[in-house]
Formats: structure tokens, C-alpha cells, sequence
């Protein structure tokens, strides 16, 4: 507190300046020529962005010293080396940087930054799941003020951002009309690898089929349903929804029906997992499943595609998930449609450098090294569309699914319920012509998940 | 005579099936540690194919995430500064309430006992705070203090040690005319080596074992800042385990090594600080 | 508990009588002692012990450079916690955001606790002072000897060595154990959860409403009731049978390794201490990986055909045996696995204490024909008991927070399937501890943390304060002298 103590005349004067750079650059005179038509440019407003290419701010005379600190995944760490490189290497006229990379991996990001924002890194990676909690602690950086930082010196307008990239991805960026995160990636998001050898594309078609190829082969198909994040795919294929309330509340209707009833989406999630040629794997095991060979097929993301190219060999494939037998129908399997974001920490001592580093590393050339290195599926669309990425067997089954994904918007109370009734299901604890039971077990969950938050 | 040699024979028996059945997650951790494979062996106690490979990664190439060599640097510095603090502490407590009689003795033990209950980890954020008030996250003394500042309150065991001194030790020394810092150190301490021993294993060990506290401190996500509880701990990730898990196993067998050692030497001295002629009432 | 209360009464009465003696010394003392009131080296001064008259103003000068230079930055907020809420705006300029001067809830709560302790030092200082100077001016009417600073310190050797030996502890005890203790007490009065979460929110006082949503109907969760009861239940069966499976087993394994009829004694302790030496967490990890659904435990047991007995049998319904993965199995392996994990530790200290036992004792009753059985119960037990007593009630409240046997075997791998205690978040194998820990890790719960914190404190306070005062009691301090 002390560190940022500022008295509310300065941030008078800021707006005094501001206001009068609007009216008149000329006034502020002691301001550098670059960050003042910055500031004119911001103000001439949304017109003048997209697709008109902007005037870059010029040097200044005199350079700022910008410290910055950025989190990326372990894996990432070479890499995002060298974009940093880059980066200071295009703005080194503006500034003087010292940025330094940690690690902090995308999944457990909100927890680390929740415990202290202020002592969390200036930009971050994250998953798109995370982005409402964060934005609710107040932890995350508005990206839609740094449009005039953005303008004057990367060149383009948050405009230009979002249409650069997918409309999912700008989506799960976005919290209440603003934007508070760069997209990075489209592809955390889960679809079924196969082994072709003992697989044919018909086979993989439905879970009937899938199923009785996989058990005469004598092999199995994997999948994790202890997770709200997996089993809620049955659900959301036949048209459940689920939705996250102002309050932190989650709206929850699988307990009622949709395309079909939540009863016949059980009763067939309860066929497949007492298959014998069906495999319920623990929430994390399923990289070590696929690995251990005893799986022809399993449902997963592309963070196990080597482990899958490994085990299939020349057999490895991947596709849309199958569909599902519910009462009398087939219906398409969906899925949760996950993204990965940069963010900028909304405490951060340099949110304008902050804002274009996150810029830097998402934009369009950094995608497609990202894709280039690491097979990591870009959310920008022109990457998106680059043969390459089109020719890569995961992402372009993880595209395919993507027409079935939705979302998942839901509060801290879905996960355990959620989890457990999968379990429930994985290990055969509800009969599956019992429906009173059925519907019983399902009101259960959603009487825990849609509990108020204390 | 016959009796008593059976008698023998199931004594060593069943200590074999015990150390058997105690060893054997070690073993497998061991002959782990040397497998090519580097995902988890589900299938088969031993590997199928043996190799060097894990140590090697582990201490000569270090990766970003596996900075063995460094991480057991800042373990190894943390946990003897730590060790040397705590056990003071603990001794100096132990000897004061055990051997001194004062106004507040009582007072002070009882609150050390309420504050023994309650579950240390929810003030963890409060202990944070306080370091980052006083500058010292993301530094190695600040882990040293989380470790050693409060070990005060674990004096009991060494306590209960020190009430078994006779009192005719000190009585003698006093009416030679020592004072009470003069007895501490060359009457007391000297008879203390067991629990000597015992503070200071079980204080090296903590900064080895506690990974909640150390990731909390150490927050920056500097790798080679971590300790190895972090750093192992780290390779345990999803995304991590498939390709880390065997250099888990090796990083494992390696820091067991110099904590084993210090079990080994200081075992001599547990037996024969006791049995080392000190008088008993 | 008749032994508590009196000391519950005789501590006022102490503090009483310090008062009491602050008063006779105000009103006798002479305008040294008076103007101490003022400047604390006056008196001091005035007897002629310049270093200390020093030494006490600059602590003086200290606690007001504190008081006015740090703790009124936060105590006056005490009151509401804070009222300016994060502000920022962006300045194009400075490529910067601009801050409010705004209040952090959290710190004004820490900082203005700090203060406090601060202050409650400097209180029993200031009035011991007068005391002293009193004493030292009735001293020297009465022509005595007045120390020299070089005597003052020489008496910190000796009989006022505890001060010597306690001051560093108890400073680190109170800075790192104690005000984070009064903080989280504190925070179970707030409203300090994922709503409230300071620097861009404020959190305030709430009174006792969470104490009451915590038992009222409903409670925390819609199932709370019948999850908090779940899981004190295991807790305290858990602490009884860790601790006591340990503690036996150590005591067993020391007696059988330190028998003279046992060969290569040093050899077993050490096959046994390795494991200690690799560390919980790895050795953890690695267990519950051993026994993993599909790990190699269940690999073997499949492999001889147990896995199909035990479902032939009826004993499970799972294509393997569920070791860490359902509850009773689950519980039963925990306690199995602590065991493994917590008996070498046992043996090490019962073999410090056990070759502590006067040896006469042993010879007399051997003399007196006592059969071995007879030694162990009369003699070794009521022993090991005397000395290790307390230790044990502490090592019962340590396993009642046991957090990381439990958190390291089950996170993350035990899914309940009981729809009850997954409404709350709460698994069949969560301690309160770990119960807590998901509540604040990954819920930010911090208010309703720290009220149940506060409840399993009482929960340990009420069986600690029981069996403590029976374990050090004063009279058997000498027992064995």
C-alpha cells in the first residue's frame, strides 16, 4: 500500500493532462512527442482502427527502464526465452527492458495469483476457465483501456485482436463486455485419438461400434469420467446447458430433459462405462493409460498427442468424438471448448509494457512458432487456416469437434458434485433401469452445484 | 536351550519380514530411479530396460524444469541454517523450562501448548504477509525463519529429556560455584546428545519435506530458486509426469543419500551418548 | 481440569498483584520515579545506571518512531477495515496505472495486530519500569549496593539466564506463530471470502455470523451438517489410530531390535531408518502411485488372482481392488501406510529413552524374579509413559492436523461417491484439515476456514487440556530425578 501510495492530486492531474492532450497535444508540452499522439490517437476513437494501418509512436527522447515479470508453462520456457528476445528487440527504441520468465503452469495460474495479486507476474498465462474468478478478485487488467497503448505503439487496435483471432477464444477472453485477456491458444479441448490398425473410421463413428471393435480386439477405449470437465461432454451433446450467475452461482438443468431426458443421457453413459471394452480412468491418468498400451482408443486433448503418437505408432489417428445411444437416438457426443489466454495483472508497476508484451506473445508470428515448436493449436485465425496447422492430425480432429463444443461456464460448486456422480457412474453404483433412481441421483448433484455461495 | 534357539531364529525372522516389508516401496523407488522408461512402471517391479540416463539429466543437464544441482544447493543451505537455528531454540527453551524455575515458566508453557492446537497451515497467509512486509519472500532467509522462528514451541520432547538429569548434577556444579550459562553448556549439553541428535535430524529434515510453505515463499516461479520439494513435487504435474516421473524417483534417491548418511553417523553418537558413562539417579 | 482452573485463577491474581505494585511505587516514589512516567531513564539515570537509563530511552524512542511513523497508518482503520475501495486509471504517458490510496483490509488487520502485541510489550515494559525505578530508589535510601551495568549483565548469565535463553524464541514465536494465530482468529469475525478478497475488495466485520451459519440449518453448504459430523468422525478416529498404532509399534520394534538377544542391533535401525530418510512426500507419492488403481500392486494382485477372489467374493465391484480409491479400503490403507511411515520415527525415540531407564530399577525387579512381560508393564511403560507422555498428546493434536499423510495419499485420487459429502466438498477420507484446505485453496473461503479452524481448536483444547494436566502435572516433574 505504501509502495503505491499516490495521492488523488496526481490522479488529477493525470486526467487534467489527458483531457487537455484530447483538446489540444500542444498544451502538454513537457510530455514526449510519441506518448502524446498516443494519447490523440486513443482519443480519436474506434474508427480509425481496424484494418487502417496506425502511425507508430516515434522514439523518445529519453528511454523508460520497464521491468517486467512473466509466467509461462514449464514446457514453454525456451520458447517463451525467445520471444521475450524478440519483443525487446522490436521495442528496444522505446525502452529499456528487463524482463524476467518464471514458471507457473496454466492450470494452477489463478490459484498462485489469488494468494497475493500484487506480487503475481505482470503477464501470465492461464486457462480460459479460470478468466471469471480472476476478474472477479479484481486480479486482471481491463485490455480494452490499453487500446491507445496498443495503438501507438504495436499498431493495432483491440479491434484488430479480436478479429485476428477465433470468435470462441475472444469469447472466453471476455467478461461482462470487456476484454481482459489475449487469446494464445484454441486447442484445450478434448477429442478421441484411435489406433487405425485396429480401428476403422466407421468403427469410430459411434460408441456402439467403437466399443465392440475395441472388445474383440481385446483392447479398450479410455476415457475420464470423474470430472465435471469430461462427463459433462454426454450432456452437453444433447443440448444441457449449464451457466455461471452474477453471484458465483451456477444454473444447472441436467436433472431435466433436453433433446433427450438427463435420465437416458445416464442410462447411456451407464452402457458404456459397464462395457467391458470400456476404460474409466482417473481425472490426470489418462497420458499414463495411453502410454501403458493396454488402450486402442482414448478421449483426450492435444497435451497427449506424443504420448498417443507413441503408443498407436503408425496406426495414430484422431477424430470428432463418437455419438451416443440415448433412449431411441444417436446423438453427437459434445465437449468443452477450452482456450488458453494472456493475461496482464491489473496491480502491475508497468500495465502499458505489460499489456504489449502479452500482445507480443500471442500475436500472429508467435502463434505460428508456438504451433512450429510445440504443436500448440494457435487461436488466431490466419494461423489457423496455414496448412501446416490443417495437416496436423490432432488439431484438425480437435477442429472438427470444435462445431460440438461449448463453453463451460460454471462456478467453484460444479466441480465435486460433478465428479463424483461420474465416479458413481465409472464404478456402476446406479442401476440402470432404476430411473427413479437415476433421476434421484441426478436432482442430488444439482441441488449441490446450484447451492448458493457463501 | 533348544527353545531359546528357536526363540532367536523368529526374533531375527520377523525383523527380516519387517525391514522387508519397510523396504520394499524404497526398492522400488531405487530400481526406478534406474529405469529408461520415463513414465510410471505399472506392469513390472523391476524396469525393463536399465539405465543411467535419469541421474545423468538430473545433475549435469539441468532443463527448466529439473535444476537438481541448484535446488539442492538452496535445500542444503536452508536446512542447515535452520537446523542450527532450531536446535538451539528448542535446547535453550527445553532448558529453561525443565531446569529453571521462574514467575511466567507456567504461564509460557501453557500458552505454548494452546498454540500447538491449532492447525499451523491456515495462518500460512498471515506468515506471508509478514515476510512480504518485511521483504523477505522469494528469499532463502525467509524460508530459514518460517522453518526455524517458531520451532521454540516444540520443546516438549527435548523437555521431557531434560527433566530425567538428576538434579544432583547441577546442585554439584552450583556449589562449585558455576552459574546457570556455564552449567547449560558444560554439564547439561554434554549429557544431552540424544536428544541433540534428535532436534537436529528432525529439524535438517523439514526444509527437505515441506513443499506448501516453500511454494508459497518462493512465489516468483523462479525454478532455480526452488527447493527440492518444490522441484520434485513440480515433476509430479500432469502435463510433467510422463516425461519426469523417473527423475522424480532419482532426485528422490539422491536427497534420501545425505539425509541417510546424517542417520547413519549421528546413530553412533544417539547410542553412545547414552551409554557414555553419564550418571544416573 | 481442577488443576486449570487454578491456574485460570491465579494469573489474574498475579497480574493483580503487579498492579497493585505499580500503584504503591507511583505514589511512593520520588520525581525520579515519577518523571519516569515520562522519560522511562529517569530513573535510571538518577541511580547512576547510565547504559540501561540509555538503552531504555532509545526503546522509548523506538515504540513512538513506531507508533507514529507505522501503526497509525493502520490501527484507526481497525474499526471498519479499510474504506477506499482500489481505484486505477491508465496513463498513456507513463504506459502506467495509477492508483487511489487505497485500504487493504488484510494488512490493516495484520499490521494493527502487530501494533497491538507491539504495544502490550511496551505497556508491561513501561509500568515494570516504574516498579524497578521504585525499587532501586528504595534501594539506595537503604544504602544497598546498586548493580553496575557489568553486574546487570553478568545476572543474565545466571539468575536471569531464562531471559537470556527464551528472549530469540519467544520473539520468533510470537512474530511467527502467535499474530498470524490472532489474525486468523480475527478473520472468523470478517467477511473475508471470494467476494471480499483484498487488494481490489474490501472485507469487514461481520459479528458472529459465520459461527452461526456454520450450525444454523443449512450451514455452509446444503449438506454441511451431515459432512462436518462425517468428517470429525474419521479425524478423531484417524488421530486415535495413528497415533497409537505408532507409538505401540515404535516402542514394540526398539524393545525387539535393543534386546541383547538380537544380533547386529545397529544393522535393523538402520534398514529401518532409510525410510525415514527418503522424504514424506516422495515416499508418499510413491506409495499411493504403488498403489494406484492401476498400479503395480493391483498389476501383482490381478496377476495371482486375488483381485478376481476378492470380486467373486462380493467385496468389491471394480476390475481392481480400490487400495486408496474407496472408503474403508481407503481409511484402512491410510492408517496401514502411516504406519510404515510413522513407526521408525517412534522406535528412534523410544530407543533414546529406553536406554535412559536407571538400570537398577531393571536389576531389582530381574533380582526379584519379574518375567519380561512383567518388566515391560511395570517398569518400561510407565516409563516410556512418563517421559513421552506429552509428547504423545502432542503427537495426537499433530495427527488430528495431520494434513499431509492424507493430502499426499488421497488429493487428487480419491473420488467420493457419496452425493452428500461431494455437496460439501468434502471426501470420506478429508480430515478437517484438509476439508479446510479445499475451502481455502480452492473455494477462498477464508472466513468459514478459519471458523471451523477455530472449532478444531476447541475440539484439541478440550482433550489436550484433559490428559495434558494429568501428563505435567508439577509434582511429577521430579518423579524421576
Amino acid at each position: 500500500m505504501k509502495v503505491k501510495k499516490l495521492t488523488a492530486l496526481l490522479l488529477a492531474g493525470t486526467m487534467a493532462v489527458s483531457l487537455a492532450a484530447c483538446g489540444n497535444p500542444e498544451v502538454a508540452n513537457d510530455t514526449p512527442a510519441a506518448e502524446t499522439s498516443g494519447t490523440e490517437e486513443a482519443a480519436s476513437g474506434e474508427e480509425a482502427a481496424s484494418g487502417v494501418e496506425t502511425a507508430k509512436a516515434e522514439a523518445p527522447a529519453e528511454k523508460q527502464d520497464v521491468s517486467l515479470r512473466m509466467w509461462g508453462a514449464e514446457e514453454d520456457q525456451a520458447m517463451l526465452q525467445e520471444m521475450i528476445d524478440s519483443f525487446e528487440e522490436n521495442y528496444k527504441d522505446y525502452a529499456n527492458f528487463d524482463i524476467q520468465l518464471g514458471v507457473e503452469s496454466e492450470s494452477t495460474a489463478k490459484d498462485t495469483v489469488l494468494t497475493d495479486i500484487e506480487a503475481a507476474a505482470d503477464v501470465y498465462a492461464l486457462a480460459s476457465d479460470q478468466l471469471i474468478d480472476l476478474v472477479k478478485a479484481g486480479a486482471l487488467q481491463s485490455i480494452d483501456e490499453m487500446d491507445g497503448a496498443l495503438q501507438a505503439y504495436a499498431g493495432k487496435s483491440i479491434a484488430d485482436i479480436k478479429s485476428a483471432n477465433a470468435e470462441g477464444a475472444v469469447g472466453a477472453a471476455t467478461y461482462d463486455g470487456k476484454l481482459y485477456a489475449f487469446p494464445m491458444s484454441a486447442d484445450n479441448g478434448y477429442f478421441l485419438f484411435y489406433d487405425a490398425n485396429v480401428l476403422s473410421e466407421e468403427d469410430v463413428a459411434s460408441w456402439d461400434s467403437l466399443l465392440a471393435k475395441a472388445g474383440e480386439a481385446g483392447k479398450k477405449v479410455g476415457m475420464t469420467l470423474a470430472s465435471g470437465w469430461y462427463n459433462a461432454s454426454f450432456f452437453y451433446g444433447a443440448g444441457f446447458t449449464t451457466d455461471l450467475n452474477e453471484d458465483g452461482t451456477t444454473s444447472i438443468d441436467f436433472n431435466k430433459s433436453a433433446d433427450c431426458t438427463g435420465v437416458q443421457v445416464v442410462q447411456a453413459m451407464l452402457d458404456i462405462a459397464s462395457n467391458s471394452a470400456f476404460a474409466a480412468v482417473p481425472d490426470g491418468d489418462i497420458s499414463n493409460q495411453i502410454a501403458s498400451g493396454g488402450l486402442c482408443a482414448a478421449i483426450s486433448g492435444t497435451w497427449d498427442a506424443t504420448a498417443a503418437q507413441d503408443a498407436f505408432g503408425d496406426g495414430y489417428a484422431a477424430t470428432k468424438l463418437p455419438t451416443f445411444t440415448a433412449g431411441d437416438k444417436q446423438i453427437q457426443q459434445g465437449s468443452v471448448a477450452g482456450y488458453k489466454l494472456v493475461a496482464v495483472n491489473a496491480y502491475s508497476q508497468n500495465a502499458g509494457w505489460a499489456a504489449l508484451l502479452a500482445d507480443w506473445i500471442t500475436n500472429e508470428e508467435n502463434q505460428a512458432i508456438r504451433f512450429e515448436k510445440r504443436e500448440i493449436g494457435p487461436s488466431n485465425n490466419n494461423v489457423a487456416a496455414s496448412d501446416a496447422v490443417a495437416a496436423n492430425v490432432a488439431i484438425a480432429a480437435l477442429a472438427e469437434q470444435s462445431a460440438y463444443g461449448v463453453v463451460q461456464n460454471v462456478g467453484g460448486n460444479y466441480w465435486d458434485p460433478a465428479a463424483t456422480f461420474g465416479e458413481m457412474i465409472a464404478q456402476g453404483q446406479i442401476a440402470r433401469d432404476d430411473e427413479a433412481a437415476i433421476q434421484e441421483a441426478l436432482d442430488t448433484m444439482v441441488e449441490g452445484i446450484t447451492a448458493p455461495v457463501q | 536351550m533348544k527353545k531359546r534357539y528357536v526363540n532367536m531364529v523368529l526374533r531375527h525372522l520377523l525383523l527380516a519380514v519387517l525391514a522387508f516389508v519397510w523396504l520394499i516401496p524404497i526398492a522400488w523407488l531405487l530400481v526406478t530411479s534406474f529405469s529408461s522408461y520415463t513414465g510410471i512402471n505399472t506392469s513390472t517391479f523391476f524396469p525393463q530396460e536399465w539405465s543411467l540416463q535419469n541421474y545423468k539429466n538430473l545433475l549435469f543437464s539441468a532443463d527448466s524444469v529439473a535444476q537438481f544441482p541448484n535446488w539442492f544447493k538452496n535445500t542444503f543451505i536452508v536446512a542447515c541454517c535452520s537446523c542450527v537455528i532450531s536446535s538451539a531454540f528448542v535446547l535453550m527453551v527445553a532448558y529453561a523450562t525443565s531446569c529453571m524455575r521462574f514467575k511466567m515458566r507456567k504461564p509460557l508453557m501453557n500458552m505454548a501448548v494452546i498454540m500447538n492446537l491449532f492447525p499451523g497451515f491456515l495462518s500460512m497467509i498471515a506468515v506471508y504477509f509478514i515476510l512480504r512486509t518485511l521483504n523477505l519472500t522469494n528469499n532463502h532467509w525467509g524460508l530459514v525463519l518460517v522453518y526455524s522462528a517458531s520451532s521454540g514451541l516444540g520443546y516438549l520432547i527435548a523437555k521431557g529429556f531434560l527433566d530425567t538429569v538428576p538434579v544432583s548434577l547441577r546442585e554439584a556444579a552450583y556449589l562449585d560455584g558455576a552459574s546457570e550459562a556455564k552449567i547449560f553448556w558444560s554439564v547439561v549439553l554434554p549429557m544431552s546428545q540424544p536428544i541433540i541428535v534428535y532436534t537436529v535430524i528432525s529439524s535438517f529434515l523439514a526444509p527437505w519435506m515441506d513443499f506448501i510453505f516453500a511454494k508459497m515463499i518462493l512465489n516468483a516461479g523462479v525454478s532455480s530458486q526452488w527447493t527440492v520439494a518444490i522441484g520434485l513435487f513440480n515433476m509430479l504435474d500432469r502435463s510433467l509426469i510422463n516425461t519426469y516421473f523417473t527423475q522424480f524417483c532419482a532426485g528422490g534417491v539422491l536427497v534420501s543419500i545425505p539425509i541417510s548418511v546424517l542417520f547413519v553417523i549421528m546413530q553412533k553418537f544417539y547410542v553412545e551418548g547414552v551409554t557414555g558413562g553419564s550418571v544416573k539417579g | 481440569m481442577g488443576k486449570a482452573k487454578g491456574q485460570a485463577g491465579s494469573f489474574p491474581g498475579a497480574a493483580g498483584g503487579f498492579f497493585k505494585e505499580f500503584g504503591t511505587s507511583l505514589a511512593k516514589g520520588d520525581i525520579f520515579v515519577k518523571l519516569s512516567l515520562i522519560w522511562m531513564g529517569a530513573g535510571y539515570c538518577r541511580r547512576k545506571q547510565f547504559v540501561k537509563s540509555i538503552l531504555i530511552t532509545l526503546f522509548e524512542i523506538a515504540v513512538i518512531v513506531f507508533t507514529f511513523g507505522f501503526a497509525m497508518d493502520y490501527v484507526p482503520k481497525f474499526g471498519t477495515l479499510g474504506t477506499v475501495q482500489q481505484e486505477s486509471v491508465f496513463n498513456m504517458m507513463t504506459m502506467k496505472n495509477e492508483f487511489n490510496d487505497y485500504d487493504h483490509s488484510f494488512m490493516i488487520l495484520l499490521f494493527s495486530l502487530a501494533s497491538f502485541v507491539v504495544w502490550a510489550i511496551f505497556a508491561v515494559v513501561y509500568l515494570y519500569n516504574i516498579i524497578n525505578s521504585y525499587k532501586l530508589q528504595k534501594m539506595e535510601e537503604e544504602g544497598k549496593h546498586i548493580k553496575t551495568f557489568r553486574e546487570d549483565l553478568i545476572s543474565f548469565f545466571n539468575e536471569k539466564f531464562h531471559i537470556t535463553l527464551l528472549a530469540l524464541p519467544v520473539s520468533g514465536v510470537v512474530i511467527f506463530t502467535l499474530v498470524p494465530l490472532l489474525v486468523l482468529i480475527l478473520v472468523a469475525f470478517t467477511n473475508y471470502d471470494q467476494q471480499h478478497m483484498p487488494p481490489s475488495a474490501l472485507f469487514t466485520w461481520v459479528g458472529f455470523r459465520n459461527f452461526r451459519d456454520l450450525f444454523s440449518s443449512g450451514g455452509l453448504t446444503v449438506t454441511f451438517g451431515y459432512a462436518f459430523v462425517r468428517v470429525l468422525a474419521w479425524t478423531l478416529v484417524w488421530a486415535v489410530f495413528a497415533t497409537f498404532t505408532t507409538y505401540i509399534g515404535g516402542i514394540l520394534l526398539s524393545i525387539l531390535i535393543n534386546d541383547k538377544k538380537t544380533k547386529f542391533p545397529r544393522m535393523w535401525r538402520t534398514l529401518f531408518i532409510i525410510t525415514i530418510a527418503v522424504p514424506q512426500f516422495v515416499s508418499l507419492l510413491l506409495v499411493r502411485n504403488f498403489f494406484a488403481n492401476s498400479g503395480i500392486v493391483n498389476t501383482f494382485c490381478a496377476n495371482i488372482g486375488l483381485t478376481g477372489w476378492l470380486r467373486d467374493m462380493g467385496l468389491i465391484g471394480t476390475s481392481y481392488i480400490p487400495f486408496l480409491s474407496a472408503p474403508g479400503w481407503a481409511h484402512v490403507m491410510i492408517i496401514l501406510i502411516n504406519i510404515w511411515v510413522g513407526v521408525p520415527y517412534q522406535m528412534l525415540i523410544a530407543t533414546g529413552v529406553l536406554m535412559n531407564i536407571p538400570t537398577e530399577q531393571l536389576e531389582s525387579a530381574r533380582i526379584d524374579g519379574a518375567t519380561p512381560r512383567q518388566i515391560f508393564w511395570k517398569i518400561t511403560m510407565p516409563y516410556m509413559l512418563f517421559i513421552t507422555g506429552p509428547a504423545l498428546v502432542t503427537d495426537f493434536v499433530k495427527n488430528i492436523n495431520n494434513f499431509n499423510v492424507i493430502y499426499l495419499l488421497t488429493a487428487n485420487v480419491f473420488v467420493t461417491t457419496n452425493q452428500a459429502m461431494a455437496n460439501s466438498q468434502a471426501k470420506e477420507v478429508d480430515l478437517l484439515v484438509t476439508w479446510l484446505y479445499t475451502l481455502t485453496q480452492d473455494y477462498y473461503n477464508y472466513k468459514m476456514a478459519s471458523t471451523i479452524g477455530i472449532v478444531v481448536f476447541i475440539i484439541c483444547a478440550v482433550f489436550t487440556l484433559i490428559s495434558f494436566n494429568r501428563f505435567i502435572k508439577g509434582d511429577r516433574e521430579e518423579a524421576y530425578r
